[in-house]
């Protein structure tokens, strides 16, 4: 392997750490709740306008904001480790990453526009 | 007539050959507890005197004779040749450039290893007779300076394989612990900037194939855990 020149710390990664590990708490605790209410519903013991109010409240809302930015953040966090591991080129890591970083925002602005309704 | 072992090992001599190729041997059981590096060695000094590979101690000491050994890593003066399966495939450490059959380049593996600045800093002025530790503190070392710098963690961890041009590997990692641990030594921040780097030390995913392949327990795994949990605590 090519001596490399000590190339010293960029001083990043802590905060990647960090936030993956975040959003996976926020995950374990809250992506549960739409396989209850999924559950709820076949059951038979919401219907239909039961289910819409419980999504139209207010606290629903948020939770359900809560869940797509940290499903959005970790599946951010884990696809760009992945790309860091298994694309060697920087040109094409950087690329890569960014697309990613656009059509995942572009996906949680939509949805967040259909939970808060925005415009409608 | 005394009981045989098949082995089947690594050859490539970059002058000769092209590709590398595997070569069988027979060497019969010299002695109770035999070891791989035995077999090796009866090969060389009375079947084929151009096999080539590195060894000094011949027990477990020097870390000169990491290998792959059926597909682990691990040392083969401490290996013992019963109980392997047969044939043995013996080749050099993986993810190396192979400078001949079991010897392989670690110039990279050792400046890493120096990246680390792997001695003790003060700042304070030195003490008459000498820096002191507890029994505490002293057995806060315990599993970080055993490591014989085989090699053998960081060739098995496949981040190292992918990113070995800047992870540092479990190795490197576990002696960066070891004197971020160590009482007497006063670098620690320093040490720990040189390390908050998304590939110097978080590209460790916790494969712990490290931890699998140490010769000599060791836990690099724990160690890198540990250096995570020291930049944590400082930022948060
Ligand atoms: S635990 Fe980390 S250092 Fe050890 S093999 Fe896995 S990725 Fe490599
Ligand atoms: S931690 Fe174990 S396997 Fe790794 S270099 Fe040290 S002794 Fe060898
Ligand atoms: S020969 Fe020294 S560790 Fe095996």
């Amino acid at each position: 392997m090519k001596l490399t020149k000590e190339p010293g710390s960029a001083r990043s990664g802590i905060g990647d750490w960090y936030w993956q590990r975040l959003s996976a708490v926020v995950l374990a605790v809250l992506l549960p709740l739409p396989f209850l209410l999924i559950v709820a519903v076949y059951s038979g013991s919401v219907d239909q306008l039961g289910l819409l109010d419980l999504l139209d409240h207010f606290f629903s809302r948020l939770l359900h904001t809560l869940l797509i930015l940290a499903l959005i953040v970790h599946a951010y966090m884990g696809l760009k480790v992945i790309f860091e591991d298994y694309v060697p080129v920087i040109g094409w890591r950087v690329t890569l990453i960014g697309g990613m970083l656009v059509v995942m925002s572009g996906f949680g602005i939509w949805w967040l526009a259909i939970i808060w309704a925005w415009g409608g | 007539m005394s009981e045989m072992i098949r082995l089947s090992i690594f050859r490539f001599d970059p002058e000769r050959d092209d590709k590398p190729f595997m070569q069988s041997y027979e060497v019969p059981v010299t002695k109770r507890g035999m070891k791989l590096l035995d077999a090796l060695n009866y090969i060389k000094w009375e079947l084929d005197g151009t096999l080539t590979y590195r060894r000094s101690c011949g027990e477990g000491v020097c870390g000169s004779d990491g290998l792959n050994i059926n597909g682990v890593n691990g040392l083969a003066c401490i290996t013992p040749v019963t109980g392997l399966k047969q044939p043995v495939h013996v080749r050099p450490l993986p993810g190396m450039h192979v400078i001949r059959d079991l010897v392989v380049d670690m110039d990279h593996f050792f400046d890493q290893y120096r990246q680390i600045q792997p001695w003790m800093q003060t700042d304070t002025p030195t003490p008459e007779h000498e820096r002191l530790q507890s029994p505490e503190e002293r057995a806060l070392l315990d599993g970080q300076y055993e490591c014989i710098l085989c090699a053998c963690c960081t060739t098995s961890c496949p981040s190292w394989w992918w990113n070995g041009d800047r992870f540092l590997g479990p190795a490197v990692l576990l002696q960066a612990n070891r004197w971020i641990v160590d009482s007497r030594d006063e670098a620690t921040g320093r040490r720990l900037d040189q390390l908050e780097d998304a590939f110097r030390l978080y590209r460790c995913h916790q494969i712990m194939n490290c931890m699998e392949a140490c010769p000599k327990e060791l836990n690099p795994t724990a160690a890198i855990d540990s250096i995570k949990r020291k930049l944590l605590a400082r930022k948060s």
